[in-house]
């Protein structure tokens, strides 16, 4: 097991796959991050050198992800509502917020928009 | 068919007697002496199915039947099913021993009476070659009671070149460079096997790369070489891997050389009268020093003479054997990237690099000092084309023929296709000024001749997988079928098995 940025991966996992597992990181980020690190796209968490696990924990701390993004997310939504946009009024009646048809298939933002939205 | 009406009052026929009609397909058939049973027999009972009435008040829609948990299987343990796939079976206890047939030898590998006839490879020397990976899985090595080649005109060339180069005769010391091109199943990865076996009949060190895709498609660890020379990069456990099958298959050689040189980048390691086997296995056990590893045992087999305070005990070093099988991987961009997320150019590692200078003539001395063979070949099956390394080649042609790259027949690259400028350079070596190196040659692997592949066919009709009469006018079938006596396709037709009753 190894610990990136607090998280305990098991060593036979993909690094790439252990990277994207983190909100805010997906293909494009984490390839750049291996690339950064020289780290082969099919290393194992397990063939990790001890420096390149502290490089990459040092660059996630870095980034802005896992929380911080959400808290980013939410905020955007908020400020929309609170300068009165139409997207934050569509965000707060859990409506469509890009000009999508509502007369069928808003399920998801049905679902999904509100003031404090999932993520 | 006859009309059913008849002409001469047009009323209707009874209609044809039921003997002339073909029986009816939906009638059950079963014994033709006695139709009551089959008749009034019940009918068989559809297959269940959504069409058909629905029965009162019942669903007719698709039922999905929930699926059974699945008790989970423990999946096979780490890289047990990537060795069923590599596996190499050398032997098949079924096919017949084949009665009288020779094995490579010093003697055999020049006899020019053999041409044509299959030579048995050595079973001491099979773990040597297995050890370099010569053979490869898709080879029809399995079906034979054992492991042999068929002897053809290149092979008897390449028999005399290596005789020659290990001999005292004129060649000795000899470098010679081919690369060998050939169309699909035309048996380039069996001439490198072949060099190799006759490389280890004489005593030479055999150095491969069987699988240049491997260096380049980003699946082994890979890190800068230094902080002066940031653009190249270094594959540790690859250069390990590669000590490694040069170790295992050449540790007989390596234990008589001891170590002749100064090695500043690994001066704890290496300890005075060290042997090279010794060297090698320092860098296979801490793949991190295997690249300086490798490089001291390139400079101690390239050696002359020893530096000086080791002469003590310095031998000459045997001629080398360096195979590359499938060079046109190495003629791209890498899978890997840099830190700044560019591409890397597989020129750009140094294993590759290494290897790809051999190519050139050396600066003051030989390429390989003490002679030796390079033989790099293309691949026809698992091969990307690069646009750049097809003019490349026919420059290596023209140069041959000694077109000078300035005349106007020169085969240039058409620049709107964008050729790859390193590549072109990497083949383009000027003509060595030393007398000992030959210049880069491009050899192409054709058929086999009708006698050749007589021979060849005759070997599977002893070994027992072939029931024909062996004569001319059949081989000369089998060999206009297989496109001109391409050796993959005669195989083919070999090993199709059909008996006559």
């Amino acid at each position: 097991m190894v610990f990136i940025l607090g998280v305990n991966f098991p060593e036979r996992n993909l690094v790439q796959k252990s990277l994207q597992s983190f909100f805010g990181i997906g293909g494009v980020s984490s390839s750049r991050l291996l690339a950064r690190f020289h780290i082969h796209p099919t290393c194992k968490v397990g063939e990790l050198a001890n420096k390149q696990v502290l490089d990459l924990t040092a660059a996630l701390s870095d980034m802005k992800i896992e929380n911080d993004l959400r808290r980013q997310y939410l905020d955007d939504i908020k400020r929309l509502k609170e300068t009165g946009t139409y997207r934050g009024r569509r965000h707060a009646l859990g409506l469509p917020v890009r000009g999508q048809r509502t007369r069928t298939q808003i399920k998801t933002a049905v679902k999904l928009n509100r003031m404090e939205r999932r993520l | 068919m006859v009309s059913s009406f008849c002409w001469s009052c047009l009323t209707r026929l009874r209609s044809t007697p039921r003997a002339v009609l073909p029986p009816a397909v939906t009638a059950p058939r079963t014994a033709l002496f006695h139709t009551s049973t089959a008749r009034y027999a019940m009918p068989t009972k559809k297959s269940k199915s959504m069409e058909g009435p629905a029965k009162y008040r019942q669903a007719k829609s698709a039922k999905m039947k929930k699926k059974k948990p699945v008790d989970k299987v423990r999946p096979p343990p780490v890289g047990e099913r990537k060795a069923l796939r590599k596996r190499i079976v050398l032997s098949n206890p079924n096919a017949l021993e084949v009665e009288g047939m020779q094995d490579i030898s010093a003697e055999t590998m020049v006899d020019a009476r053999l041409r044509g006839s299959v030579l048995g490879l050595p079973v001491p020397m099979l773990t040597q070659l297995r050890a370099v990976e010569a053979f490869k899985p898709t080879q029809g090595w399995s079906i034979f009671r054992r492991p042999g080649t068929v002897v053809r005109r290149e092979t008897l060339e390449l028999g005399r070149l290596i005789d020659g180069i290990s001999g005292d005769g004129q060649d000795k010391g000899k470098a010679v460079k081919k690369i060998v091109t050939g169309v699909r199943g035309s048996g380039k990865t069996v001439h490198l096997l072949q060099a190799m076996s006759m490389a280890f009949t004489k005593q030479w060190v055999v150095v491969t790369v069987p699988e240049p895709q491997d260096l380049v498609t980003a699946h082994t660890a890979y890190a800068p070489l230094s902080d002066e020379t940031p653009h190249l990069y270094v594959q540790n456990h690859a250069t390990a891997a590669l000590l490694s099958r040069t170790v295992n298959a050449n540790a007989q050689v390596l234990k008589d050389l001891k170590v002749s040189q100064e090695h500043p980048a690994l001066k704890s390691a290496v300890k005075a009268g060290m042997t090279l086997e010794e060297l090698a296995r320092l860098g296979i056990q801490d793949p991190a020093i295997a690249w300086a590893v490798f490089q001291a045992l390139w400079a101690e087999l390239s050696a002359t003479s020893a530096a000086p305070g080791f002469e003590k005990s310095f031998k000459p070093r045997p001629p080398m054997l360096v195979t590359v099988d499938g060079l046109s991987h190495w003629m791209k961009n890498s899978e890997y990237r840099t830190a700044e997320f560019e591409p890397i150019h597989s020129h750009d590692l140094v294993l590759v690099q290494h290897f790809l200078s051999l190519l050139k003539p050396g600066v003051g001395k030989s390429a390989l000092p003490n002679g030796g063979l390079l033989l790099y070949s293309t691949s026809a099956s698992n091969n990307p084309t690069i646009y750049s390394f097809e003019v490349a080649l026919k420059q290596v042609t023209a140069r041959n023929t000694g077109l000078s790259p300035s005349a106007a027949e020169f085969p240039q690259p058409d620049q709107y296709r964008g050729p790859d400028k390193r590549v072109l350079d990497v083949f383009d070596s000027p003509k060595p000024t030393n007398p000992k190196e030959g210049m880069l040659e491009l050899q192409t692997l054709g058929g086999l001749t009708r006698d050749e592949s007589r021979g060849f066919m005759e070997y599977f009709a002893r070994s027992g997988l072939l029931r024909e009469q062996i004569n001319d006018e059949w081989v000369g079938e089998k060999w206009s079928l297989a496109g001109g006596g391409v050796i993959g396709e005669l195989e083919k037709l070999g090993r199709r098995l059909r008996t006559i009753n």
